[in-house]
């Protein structure tokens, strides 16, 4: 513990490391969205990278909506320490996706309120969407900072953004009052899909990332 | 702990607000003082999974209180900003802000809300975490707990009405909120 304690409230970045987090969630989110466009054969559209560090309240304030009902799937990825990989999908983009892989059922967005109201064969099909996704992003990681990267099968939950993001909060910030999120925005257009890749990691894995890159971190400046 | 400080994690409204949202980590406190007794003023928390609402109130001399806590304990041996943030930590100092704005401890009642599991790892026990250490600390100050809404897999929305001590919740998958004190 010796070594977190000077972690304490007061994590910063500079301009430099924010872009370099944003390069990180680049280089995840472009082999993940290239696994996606294969497997739905259609293009995907995907904005700009973003790489904040926010206070533990103020975090679900970067979406547009957090009362919102929406589909999210996490994958957790145990290293020396946690890091963790959600993808929020609105829910008519699940519904959608799932009428796409699979031409014999057609759901509609009245009948799902609560992830169990969902079959089988459709929570496997977003589970393997996850799986897909998460997957590619943590390889990218993994080589770029040639580790060992393994993330778990992912868990659905469909809720809203605010009440899904407690329980991630709560995993980072027992020891900082600040997490890093780097997100990525995608859409599918023809299919009416929209999803965000969010990348959390631990200040651990913070500081890893950054001794491997050979770039001077101070975590408490 | 309570003085003449200003605390950076109280959510205070301006004159005439109706509706306090209260944040991770922060908490509300309603007064004879600072609210004339006509006026309505209702603590909030939308979104709320496995965090907990603490609610604690002395509906005789008017005081009460909401805290938004993420996480069961402290493990670690640092300054903190944000006490509230964990459940042994904010349920004491929830205590000593009544008292100290004029509630009779042995008036003081606890409502508590949240703790539900969203995302359904084995691991997964952070809301469970929350719920206990929550009540034994509410315990070790022998505080009655008279209404709880704890536990499952849905996320809630909480109003406390700090007019009439009332509390409404609605899960996320419902379309209304219900009164359940």
């Amino acid at each position: 513990m010796k070594k977190n304690d000077n972690i304490s409230e007061g994590v910063q970045l500079t301009p430099e490391q924010i872009d370099i987090l944003k390069e990180i969630g680049n280089i995840g989110s472009g082999h993940a969205i290239t696994a996606l466009s294969e497997l739905l054969n259609n293009e995907i559209d995907v904005s700009l990278t973003t790489a904040e560090i926010i206070p533990f309240w103020n975090v679900v304030e970067l979406f547009d909506d957090p009362s919102i009902e929406v589909f999210g799937i996490c994958s957790e990825i145990h290293l020396n320490s946690d890091l963790s990989i959600v993808q929020i999908f609105t829910k008519e983009s699940i519904i959608n996706l799932i009428n796409l892989l699979n031409r014999e059922n057609d759901l509609s967005i009245g009948n799902i309120r609560t992830s169990n109201d969902l079959d089988e064969l459709s929570l496997s099909i977003i589970t393997e969407i996850g799986n897909i996704l998460s997957g590619h992003y943590a390889n990218a990681l993994a080589d770029l900072l040639s580790i060992k990267i393994v993330p778990n099968v992912p868990t659905v939950a469909l809720d809203t953004l605010s009440a899904m993001f407690n329980e991630l909060i709560a995993k980072h910030a027992q020891i900082s009052d600040y997490l890093v999120l780097i997100k990525t925005k995608l859409a599918v257009k023809e299919i009416k899909v929209n999803c965000i890749i969010c990348f959390i990691p631990s200040l651990s894995i913070l500081n890893n990332l950054f001794n491997i890159l050979k770039i001077k971190y101070d975590m408490n400046l | 702990m309570v003085n003449d400080i200003e605390p950076i994690d109280q959510i205070k409204g301006k004159k005439g607000d109706v509706n306090l949202y209260v944040p991770i980590g922060h908490y509300a406190l309603s007064t004879n003082t600072n609210y004339p007794v006509n006026h309505s003023l209702n603590f909030s928390i939308y979104g709320l999974g496995s965090c907990i609402a603490l609610v604690l109130f002395d509906d005789k001399n008017r005081v009460s209180a909401m805290s938004h806590i993420l996480l069961p304990k402290v493990n670690i041996d640092k300054k903190i900003l944000y006490p509230h943030k964990y459940a042994n930590l904010s349920v004491k100092l929830l205590l000593d802000e009544l008292i100290y704005h004029g509630a009779l401890r042995e008036n003081i009642k606890a409502i508590i809300v949240g703790g539900s599991k969203i995302f359904d790892f084995d691991n997964n026990i952070m809301g469970i975490d929350n719920i206990t250490s929550v009540k034994e600390e509410l315990k070790k100050l022998k505080i009655q707990i008279i209404k709880e809404d704890t536990g499952g897999s849905v996320g809630r929305n909480v109003i406390f009405d700090t007019k009439c001590f009332s509390l409404y919740v609605r899960l996320t998958s419902d379309p209304d909120f219900t009164r359940i004190y």
